[in-house]
């Protein structure tokens, strides 16, 4: 091989070569980083215990002031909830179903009346729940309810009302021990129950009872047929996913939250990124004809001696090879560089990241690794069937 | 390889020609294995064109030839290569030899794929033709008459069934075209070949079977 080497290097360009590999690695860059980048900012978005992660949004339709006044149906068809499970971004929907009937909770202490309120239910299925307890239940019969209250009022009373009073600060097992009584009315009938306060609630901002409670006492309480429910509460893949955004805005859904707002974010950068990575590839086709060219021209200078060899019975594959093994150095060479730069770019942008987002923890390198094993995988078969078939072309 | 035919075969470049008088153009003609054959030619009669078919170079001929039966004309690209390193020798007028290489070089790059001779055989046949000293010399700077010593001997770096040597003594004295001759033959002989030699006027002396013109 030493021998065929030393004819087929003759007139190899080292200024072509240079170029390609400039060009490449410029390409190869940029595809790189943004890539890395992507998947970096992704963290950040998506990380476990990330401000932005919610798995979980709730919904409802748009009140304006004519549905306000004609009193215009704000409650979701049954149309409308199978359109929505039918949407790939929405895993899983569920009902707010509130109480039809009077609900009083007064609060006593040696028999006398401390506190008393009149108030509302709703109840979701369990398992858009994230208060795990095993007193999350309700069988028929029970004179017992367990409760689960907004996060968000508990933190009101100890941060806002107790601390300017001076009071002390209610804690969630101290809540969990006080009874409340509960007093529900309707369909001529008036009974009273114990409410137990089983946790809080950072995901739902309403009055939970268990759903087979309220099924059995809207039943039981109300005369009224089944109503639309107001509220949806959605399990999605991904909170960020601006389909969801336009989803909900084409139907004139509002969402409680400004989670997805994240999505729009999102969005641009995914549009910023994909132009980069456009250009990026663009850059790498291009290179990828510098270094065809740069072959074809290095295989046509050698035509004469490539035909020498094919004819003292050198096979296509064996002559070949040593242009096949430049080609390939020349990707593993922009292939090192290429990463070299991007994780001296890389350190200096995590730094910027950890400085806004101390509990950022950066995605792999993984994303970077495959984009470049797939990138080196696919220009060096690109290269081998290149130059395979035109040094094949050189006999008949 | 035991025969090689030629059926009704013409260059493309002659098909328009009605005044082909030759012993192998446009007849049935078979080369045998074993057997020695001369062809003389004048120039521009197709003597290199012949060469090229039988070595794959070229195909544009009608006509049929055919190894052992099979048409030459269906094999692939490496059915070529294998051929070319086991079954047909070729020393070409033109020689096609690497000016960049040493001539010991120039016979190892054929004898490295091959693995036919040992160094101590080639290097007994660079003194037997007289180009012992040259061994280390670059082909670009050696006169022709030794470049066409140092191509049969890279010729003769393979087994083969069949050698085809074109005008292999043009530019040597007697003395020399006959120790060539002495060379091919004795190789020839051991492997028990078939040979085909041509000329264009001085001819390479050996035991020829048949002599034919193009």
């Amino acid at each position: 091989m030493k021998l065929v080497w030393k004819l087929l290097r003759q007139h190899i360009s080292p200024f072509q070569l240079i170029g390609f590999i400039l060009a490449n690695l410029i390409g190869m860059v940029v595809i790189l980083l943004g890539v890395q980048f992507y998947s970096d900012i992704q963290a950040i978005y998506n990380g476990e215990d990330s401000f932005m992660k919610d798995d979980y949004v709730i919904i409802n339709k748009k009140t304006s002031m004519m549905s306000s006044l004609l009193g215009g149906a704000n409650g979701f068809t049954d149309n409308e909830m199978n359109d929505l499970r039918r949407q790939s971004f929405i895993e899983d929907v569920g009902m707010f179903t509130p109480s039809e009937y009077e609900v009083s909770a007064s609060f006593h202490m040696r028999g006398i009346t401390k506190f008393s309120t009149e108030m509302f239910f709703e109840s979701v299925p369990d398992k858009f729940i994230d208060v795990k307890s095993d007193k999350w239940r309700y069988n028929e019969g029970d004179t017992r309810i367990p409760i689960i209250l907004p996060q968000n009022y508990l933190d009101l009373y100890n941060f806002g009302f107790a601390q300017s009073k001076n009071l002390p600060k209610i804690s969630e097992s101290l809540l969990g021990i006080l009874t409340l009584r509960i007093s529900i009315t309707g369909n001529g009938r008036n009974d009273v129950y114990d409410g137990k306060i089983v946790g809080f609630s950072s995901r739902i901002n309403t009055i939970l009872v268990p759903e087979s409670f309220m099924l059995w006492a809207n039943g039981e309480y109300s005369s009224n047929a089944k109503v639309t429910p107001a509220r949806l509460i959605l399990q999605v893949n991904n909170p960020t996913d601006e389909k969801l955004t336009t989803y909900l805005s084409e139907h004139n859904y509002m969402t409680d939250t400004e989670k997805l707002d994240a999505s729009k974010t999102t969005f641009m950068l995914r549009v910023i990124i994909g132009i980069v990575l456009a250009i990026g590839a663009v850059i790498c086709l291009l290179s990828f004809f510098i270094l065809t060219l740069s072959i074809y021209l290095l295989v046509q200078k050698n035509s004469e001696k490539i035909q020498n060899l094919l004819l003292l019975g050198y096979t296509v594959a064996k002559v070949s090879l040593p242009y096949q093994m430049l080609a390939m150095g020349l990707n593993l060479t922009v292939l090192f560089f290429a990463f070299a730069i991007l994780f001296i770019v890389r350190n200096l942008y995590l730094e910027i990241f950890t400085s806004f987002f101390p509990n950022f923890v950066p995605s792999s390198i993984v994303p970077a690794l495959l984009t470049c094993s797939v990138l080196f995988i696919l220009s060096s078969v690109m290269n081998f069937m290149v130059i395979k078939q035109k040094v094949s072309r050189l006999l008949i | 390889m035991e025969y090689i035919r030629f059926e009704n075969v013409i260059p493309n470049v002659f098909a328009h020609r009605n005044d082909i008088f030759s012993d192998i153009w446009l007849k049935d003609v078979e080369f045998v294995k074993g057997q020695k054959y001369l062809i003389e030619a004048n120039s521009g009669t197709g003597k290199s064109s012949l060469g090229s078919f039988l070595f794959g170079y070229r195909n544009d001929y009608t006509g049929t030839i055919t190894f052992d039966n099979l048409d030459i004309h269906s094999f692939s690209k490496k059915k070529w290569c294998d051929l070319r390193r086991k079954q047909i020798a070729f020393l070409w007028q033109e020689l096609r030899l690497f000016p960049e290489l040493t001539a010991l070089e120039n016979v190892a790059i054929k004898n490295n794929i091959t693995r036919a001779q040992k160094k101590k055989t080639i290097l007994e046949w660079f003194d037997m033709l007289g180009i012992g000293d040259k061994t280390e010399s670059l082909v670009g700077k050696m006169s022709y008459g030794q470049q066409q010593r140092v191509a049969l001997i890279r010729a003769l770096c393979q087994p083969f069934d069949f050698i085809f040597v074109d005008e292999p003594v043009s530019h040597l004295d007697e003395s020399n075209s006959d120790l060539m001759g002495v060379l091919l033959a004795s190789e020839v002989e051991r492997q028990g070949a078939g040979v085909i030699v041509t000329s264009i006027g001085k001819r390479m002396q050996m035991n020829y079977d048949k002599i034919f013109r193009l």
